[in-house]
């Protein structure tokens, strides 16, 4: 047994990271009314700050940043750890967090003559308390702990999603809401088999001692369903379409870009740090199997739809199914797992800013034409060429053509998909971006005739530019140095024995 | 047959009965309720685990006591936050149903209305 | 020298990328097109450079690029940098004619893709061009709003795609297949020979090049793209744009050492291409649609030359099927120009006539042409067999297409589709010479003229164009005999089984819908937790 885990250097930014968010929101609490959204705002540099600290020390020491909380190691004391991926994704979230405020700065102020209005409060709170949750959900180094973010992370994402209070909205939520609970009470009896076998739910402590006991397949298999529920893979995804496309754009962009990834990170965690000694090929296919169709099945039914955010929260579920190819791509210990790895770590952040920028500006094109009906946006792209620019950048990574994150998330996909000889996958990729190409046609194409448009309002500048901005940094993730690759193998294990290609 | 085989066989029944209620109806008050039955299983469960896990003076295991504390806190908000969400649904419907067919997905062309 | 090769080899790119960029400046954008036509000039001098001192080489590892400028390279970025310079001071210096901006910006991306793709040196940089030189070329479509335009305009972009997702996967063999984990093309190439899919990647590098080239059956969209875009984008996209396809079969086809099977597939491949494109082509009215049959055709030429040296080892052939393939750039080119030069009001169809027979038999290798020079060029990738009696058949049929092509001039009327600016219509004569006239210049880099003007190669050139004369005599006579082929001939298949495949959509919902309810999604989520634990459990 390796000595017992103390806090490393930089440990203290570990904490740092999550009582950030957390005093900012019981600060919007106590203050409330107009506070609210200056404390998220103002907050929000010092996040950027806090994370991009934690992702230096976590590259310059080359190994994850540790704290004990209290001094106490576990199995005793609970750890907060960051690796590579938690720098990654604090960081992401760091960003598009405030992207997200910032424009919604427009559509959630507190009404002047109102000394507070719940809409506004509701938002700028839960938004600090996604941020929070998902600091928790990136550091965590314990099952149970990560058992609470979760929890908290569906609190504060379900106010969101029925923020604008309309009946459909409730039903939407309310949706989300019963499968994230049945989703999460899965895990915790999944978490429960666990400590009853081994004593703890450390996910360092729990790896060592990790044997393929009845019990610790039932759990896995529990803790995995419940986090698929919470993903929205297919066919568990019926909650996200609703939810995410009736939600305002802002809010939409938080959900779609970053909350279903907090899920997914926690079975990659899951999978990856706990569970690897687990003989896993047919699990592995099962997931595969179910990321494939809901590739297919997203991009087939967002071909379908009629309105521009029901498109692009159908498009969500099949860039959800892309990420579950991980698991058959990066398992195991061969060399070719290295691209798997990369590749899909390369999806998850690709999407969350591609995704984020087309929400708003979905959400731009709903202010400026009164309605997201994508039969009727004949001429629009030469009325609001910003916002057309930014769908089409976004699409761009979302196909997979270069230059972009989601070219090099495919590029490394298909190679550890032909190197392994999972023709399977290689296909699914294929045929995805495909189908991806016909429904961001479906969007563009109509946009840029020459038809005349009458708007209802000019495009906000300030939020196109926020969204562009967020569409640009998914094409600049094509462009991302070795340095990010190694980055992300910090802290993951298996890896030393793996080697390089 | 010990206490805590017994506490077991209840954990495992209640939670088999919250998965019928999960598959069977659409009713999302019923469908909390099976949510809240699982987790009492899912608490009983923690408990056997924390007898069994008995070490020296204790004759429990401190650290699943405190999970399932934790988690009966945990399932009472998402209680109160599902029920909240369920009399704004109502307020505004006059029902409370998880059928989609009655409250349906937004349809292709009343875009324009429910922004 | 090699410092400023590469120099010019970075600005050939960065040139077009600037111009892009200040077309996103409002008071940058009229100048920026305005003088556009200068973005390829650097492309021009770093040809030029490379053919007196190359190959240069560049790296820019920020931005994931590797460049070669080599002789096949320097031969098709010359004469394709001569081409986007013409059509682009056509089209773009009068500021009353020039397309509207949003049409401007897809020209300057499709711009950096053409001549980009031809010095990529690494696989994830020849992708990005490939895919710039294809996907932007969109825009110059969309902005029509005619319902033939826009069917034009997604037929091919679905073919772009389509090639694309093949090629992706092929590269994904190349480079999983080096052993180094380099991914220079030479590099990946070479490790192709003895890589375990070897045959799947030829035949997606194939598939996915082919889709660029026309080659039989995924020549259906050429025709119709060329139909409905203006003239000028016709020009560069028929001319320069098609030969990314060539630069790839060039790049990437392990030429040099024999490969018996593919290379003859590919050359079965190549003359069907060629003969299927003189047949369907003679069946056309419309002028452009005749000028994309006979790239069709040549495309299938270009492929069987290939083919033939993949089957013999023939390590020159790179330089050689570039040759031709500059050749038909230019020549590609000037005869869309001439569409447009013919249609307007100032055209003086007597005096032009000849220029026009002239340029378009250089296709067919009329002696003293480009076309000849490059006949004669590529003859010994043909052999003395078979292969080389198709090869002066395929010349006949050229011939034949050719001066079909040439009888649809005088009926020309202008029309959206056949207006050209004034610019390329009054200078059309000095764009048409200068087509051939340059070849010459090429020549001796990749032949000699004492080979390409033997007494016998007048005779080779000669006797196709004769039969070609002949037979166009015979289709003038059984032109109302002849079945009307629609343009794009098999697309109407292929859109068929589209439309059926899109009407089975409504499966999907129905599942979604299924799942949508509480019971069936109640029971998926039992099922996957029963699933996993079986497939967990049953492993161990």
């Amino acid at each position: 047994m390796t000595p017992a885990e103390t806090t490393t250097a930089g440990g203290a930014l570990l904490v740092l990271a999550i009582l950030l968010p957390a005093a900012g929101i019981l600060a919007s609490f106590a203050l409330g009314g107009r506070n609210a959204e200056k404390i998220a705002l103002g907050s929000a540099p010092l996040a950027l700050l806090i994370a991009l600290a934690i992702l230096a020390e976590v590259w310059r020491s080359g190994r994850p940043i540790v704290y004990a909380i209290a001094g106490l190691s576990p199995p005793l004391g609970i750890a907060l750890r960051a690796d590579g991926i938690s720098a990654a994704m604090l960081v992401t979230t760091a960003l598009i967090i405030p992207a997200a405020g910032l424009y919604a700065r427009a559509g959630f102020a507190t009404p002047p003559e109102k000394r507070e209005s719940r809409k506004a409060l509701t938002f700028w709170i839960m938004l600090q308390a996604i941020s929070a949750a998902l600091a928790i959900v990136f550091v965590s180094g314990d099952l149970f702990n990560l058992y609470v973010a979760l929890e908290l992370l569906t609190f504060a994402a379900v106010p969101l999603a029925c923020v604008e209070g309309r009946a459909e909205t409730y039903a939407a939520a309310l949706r989300y809401l019963l499968f994230a609970l049945f989703g999460s009470i899965f895990y915790l009896l999944g978490c429960a088999l666990l400590y009853g076998a081994f004593g703890t739910l450390d996910i360092a402590l729990l790896a060592e001692r990790m044997r393929p006991l009845p019990a610790v397949t039932a759990a896995a298999a529990l803790m995995t369903a419940g986090l698929l529920a919470k993903t929205a893979l297919f066919p568990l995804h019926i909650w996200l379409p609703p939810a995410h496309a009736n939600a305002p754009a802002p809010a939409s962009a938080v959900l779609s870009g970053l909350v279903v990834k907090g899920s997914f990170f926690l079975t990659v965690r899951l999978w990856f740090y706990v569970l690897p000694a687990l003989p896993a090929a047919g699990f592995d296919a099962i997931l595969g199997a179910l990321g494939s169709a809901a590739v297919v099945f997203g991009s087939v039914l967002a071909l379908r739809q009629a309105r521009l955010k029901l498109l692009i929260a159908y498009s969500t579920i099949a860039q959800i199914g892309y990420l579950f190819l991980i698991f058959p791509l990066a398992s195991g210990l061969h060399p070719w797992t290295v691209d798997g790895w990369n590749g899909g770590m390369m999806q998850v952040l690709a999407h969350a800013f591609a995704k984020a920028a087309m929400f708003l500006a979905a959400g731009l094109l709903y202010e400026s034409l009164g309605h997201d009906k994508i039969a009727k946006f004949s001429g629009a792209a030469r009325a609001m060429p910003m916002t057309f620019l930014t769908l089409g950048l976004g699409g761009l990574s979302l196909m997979g053509l270069p230059p972009s994150g989601g070219f090099a998330a495919k590029w490394l996909l298909l190679r550890a998909s032909v190197a392994s000889g999972q023709w399977f996958w290689a296909l699914v990729l294929l045929a995805g971006g495909l189908l991806a190409a016909g429904y961001v046609y479906r969007i563009l194409a109509p946009a840029l005739s020459s038809h005349p448009v009458v708007l209802k309002a000019p495009p906000r500048r300030a939020g196109e530019a926020i969204a562009l901005t967020l569409a640009l940094v998914a094409v600049a993730l094509g462009f991302a140095p070795e340095s990010f690759f190694q980055l992300i193998a910090i802290g993951r294990p298996g890896l030393a024995t793996a080697g390089l290609p | 047959m010990s206490p805590w085989i017994i506490a077991g066989f209840v954990g495992a029944g209640l939670v088999g009965l919250g998965l019928y209620a999960l598959v069977v109806n659409a009713q999302p008050l019923r469908k909390l309720l099976a949510f809240n039955l699982i987790g009492s299983g899912v608490f009983l469960v923690f408990g056997i685990v924390a007898r069994r896990g008995a070490v020296g003076p204790f004759p429990f295991d401190p650290v699943p006591q405190a999970m399932v504390i934790t988690g009966i806190v945990v399932a009472f908000a998402a209680s109160a936050l599902a029920v909240a969400l369920m009399l704004r649904f109502a307020e505004e419907t006059g029902r409370v149903t998880l059928d989609p067919d009655v409250w349906t997905k937004p349809k292709p062309d009343d875009g324009a209305e429910d922004q | 020298m090699t410092a400023l090769g590469s120099f010019l080899l970075a600005a050939s790119l960065a040139v077009p990328a600037a111009f892009f960029a200040a077309c996103f400046f409002p008071r940058r954008r009229d100048a920026a097109l305005a003088w556009q036509w200068v973005a390829p000039v650097p492309a021009l001098l770093a040809a030029l450079a490379a053919l007196a001192a190359g190959p240069f080489d560049l790296e820019a590892p920020a931005l994931k690029l590797s460049l070669r400028l080599d002789l096949p390279a320097a031969l098709l970025l010359l004469v394709s940098a001569l081409l986007w310079i013409a059509a682009g001071a056509g089209a773009f210096v009068d500021r009353a004619e020039r397309p509207e901006r949003r049409a401007a910006v897809s020209w300057l991306l499709t711009m950096i893709g053409s001549l980009g793709v031809f010095v990529a040196d690494d696989l994830v940089s020849f992708y990005l061009f490939y895919a710039l030189v294809s996907i932007p070329a969109y825009g110059m479509f969309a902005f029509d709003p005619s319902p033939e335009t826009q069917r034009a305009g997604r037929i091919y972009l679905a073919f772009a795609l389509l090639g694309e997702a093949f090629l992706l996967f092929a590269f994904a063999m190349l480079a999983v297949g080096e052993p180094h984990g380099s991914l220079r093309i030479p590099d990946v190439v070479a490790a192709l020979r003895g890589s375990p899919w070897r045959d799947a990647a030829l035949a997606l590098l194939v598939a996915g090049f082919g889709a660029k080239m026309g080659l039989v059956p995924l020549n259906g969209w050429m025709p119709l793209s060329y139909v409905a875009t203006p003239v000028p984008a016709a020009a560069v996209l028929g001319g320069a744009g098609v030969k990314a396809g060539v630069i790839g079969l060039i790049r990437f086809l392990p030429l040099g050492i024999p490969l018996a099977g593919s290379g003859e597939a590919l050359a079965f491949i190549g003359f069907a291409t060629a003969f299927y494109g003189v047949v369907v082509g003679v069946t056309q009215q419309n002028a452009k649609a005749v000028l994309a049959y006979s790239s069709v055709s040549q495309m299938g030429v270009i492929a069987a030359a290939l083919g033939m040296a993949l089957a013999a080892g023939d390590p020159d052939a790179p330089a050689l099927v570039a040759f031709y393939a500059a050749n038909h750039v230019l020549v590609k080119g000037a005869l869309f120009l001439a569409i447009g030069a013919f249609a307007a009001r100032s055209a003086r169809p007597a005096a032009w006539t000849p220029l026009a027979v002239a340029l378009a038999l250089s296709l067919a290798g009329l002696p003293f042409t480009g076309g000849a020079l490059a006949k004669a060029v590529t003859k010994p990738l043909f052999g003395y067999g078979f292969a080389a009696v198709l090869a002066s058949a395929s010349s006949a049929g050229s011939a034949m297409l050719m001066l079909h092509f040439v009888s649809r001039l005088p009926s020309l009327r202008r029309s959206d589709a056949t207006a050209s600016p004034e610019p390329l219509v009054r200078f059309w004569p000095a764009a048409a010479a200068g087509a051939l006239v340059v070849p010459y210049v090429l020549l001796p880099f990749v032949g000699s003229f004492e080979d390409a003007f033997a007494l016998s190669k007048l005779w080779d050139g000669l006797w196709p164009i004769a039969v070609g004369a002949l037979l166009v005599v015979w289709l003038a006579r059984a032109a109302h005999r002849l079945p009307r082929i629609p343009a794009g001939d098999t697309i109407v298949f292929g859109e068929k089984a589209f439309n059926r495949t899109m009407s089975s959509g409504s499966l999907f919902d129905r599942i979604d819908a299924a799942f949508g309810r509480w019971p069936a999604a109640g029971l998926a989520l039992l099922a996957i937790v029963l699933a996993l634990a079986y497939a967990t459990a049953g492993a161990g």
